[in-house]
């Protein structure tokens, strides 16, 4: 398993060029305000559709929740994009034993209520049109070992180009009571607020 | 009406700088197979999400349909591009009078077997997601005034991104028949259940 890093200087490097490549890439950028507890940590859970995912949370995070942030990733795409650790990533492989030592560093994570740890339930890429989203387990073991002083937040995010040569991004958040639930009901209060985002993404006339 | 002012020598100039945009701002255009019939010319339908359309209709016409491209615009959009009209833009005025004329003008282009005529049946900018494509009367005047054989091809395209950094562009193209067996209702319910079809495809898309 590979931690994240502490280190200002690379760090300060890589939060400048998110902020460039997203300025660049991205006509458009929309979320709505939310409002966040200071003494609670944030579990943030997000469909995952492009590697833009985590970028587009960070900017979130650094505009909007103001949290240090922590992004769970593939072992695969951490062994390629090595500095990813010094912006908050972290490594889980979906195989072997170290899931669980990745899981259980996530939950140690949202003991401190200066974290936000990011996470893609959905556990690899899917297209941006699905309309069903499955979590996967590991989201359980989190929850139940991080002493649930945790903010809940649910993302859900769409591309749209409409006028632009760009693309936009608009990012639906919303915040969860979380008060013991089980994977399941987890997954249709995801669900629930995927659908209503997805409903508002799609009635769109320009 | 602003009539189209195709110029081959424009035509051939522009397709290689619209290649390299294309490949600067995305990754792939996937498209998928469609029966085209040979001696009859083309009118292709897509849905209407992006300032991209357009290019994407011509580059797929340029690389895969093998047709002269024309399409239909905007009067308000093609006066502020005229450029566009030396590639084969014409333009439509919902609100006047002459509409008529561009839809018999359209007609009179598909009655030329090597042509192809891109219309966006939805008549405004929708979202990518939308599950419904509403088809203007406009098609159904257009196909009963053509004089010859026309095929009638419609294509959903959606945008993903996968591993990519740069979305990809993905066509699930459809054969709606010719314009001599025409039925603009039936079109209508065979291009919806296409595109719903379609988007739960897209979602198995192979990446």
């Amino acid at each position: 398993m590979i931690r994240n890093k502490k280190n200002f200087f690379i760090h300060s490097l890589l939060s400048i060029y998110t902020r460039w490549l997203l300025k660049r890439t991205f006509h458009q950028f929309s979320f709505n305000q939310l409002d966040v507890d200071p003494n609670k940590s944030i579990l943030l859970i997000s469909n995952h559709f492009s590697f833009w995912d985590a970028l587009i949370a960070y900017k979130i995070n650094r505009k909007l929740l103001r949290k240090k942030f922590h992004v769970m990733v593939r072992e695969d795409t951490t062994l390629h994009l090595h500095s990813l650790k010094y912006g908050g990533a972290f490594s889980v492989s979906k195989k072997s034993r170290d899931m669980v030592e990745s899981l259980n560093y996530a939950a140690e994570l949202l003991h401190d209520p200066k974290n936000l740890v990011l996470m893609f339930p959905q556990g690899k890429l899917h297209s941006n049109f699905v309309e069903q989203i499955n979590f996967e387990k590991g989201i359980m073991r989190i929850i139940e070992r991080s002493g649930g002083n945790f903010q809940l937040v649910f993302a859900a995010t769409f591309i749209q180009y409409f006028r632009s040569k760009k693309p936009s991004i608009t990012t639906y958040l919303k915040n969860e009571e979380y008060h013991g639930q089980s994977l399941e009901e987890l997954q249709s209060a995801y669900q629930q607020h995927y659908d209503i985002a997805k409903r508002e993404q799609t009635e769109i006339v320009i | 009406m602003i009539p189209q002012r195709r110029s081959a020598f424009v035509h051939k100039l522009f397709m290689p700088y619209l290649a390299y945009r294309l490949r600067k701002a995305f990754n792939v255009l996937k498209h998928d197979e469609v029966e085209i019939m040979p001696g009859h010319s083309i009118l292709l339908l897509c849905n209407h999400f992006s300032w991209w359309d357009g290019f994407w209709a011509g580059q797929l016409t340029h690389t895969y349909l093998h047709r002269d491209f024309y399409i239909m615009m905007q009067e308000d959009h093609i006066k502020k591009r005229m450029f566009f009209n030396l590639l084969g833009g014409f333009s439509i005025n919902r609100e006047s009078k002459e509409v008529v004329r561009s839809l018999q003008y359209a007609a009179n282009l598909l009655s030329d077997p090597k042509n192809l005529v891109t219309v966006f049946p939805q008549g405004a900018l929708l979202s990518n997601h939308s599950d419904e494509i509403n088809i203007e009367r406009g098609i159904d005047y257009i196909v009963k005034k053509i004089d010859g054989n026309c095929q009638i091809i419609y294509y959903s395209a959606f945008i993903d991104y996968f591993e990519s950094l740069k979305p990809s562009v993905y066509f699930h193209f459809l054969n709606c028949g010719t314009n001599h067996d025409f039925d603009c209702e039936k079109v209508r319910a065979l291009i919806n259940a296409h595109h719903k079809k379609a988007l739960k495809a897209q979602v198995n898309a192979a990446h």
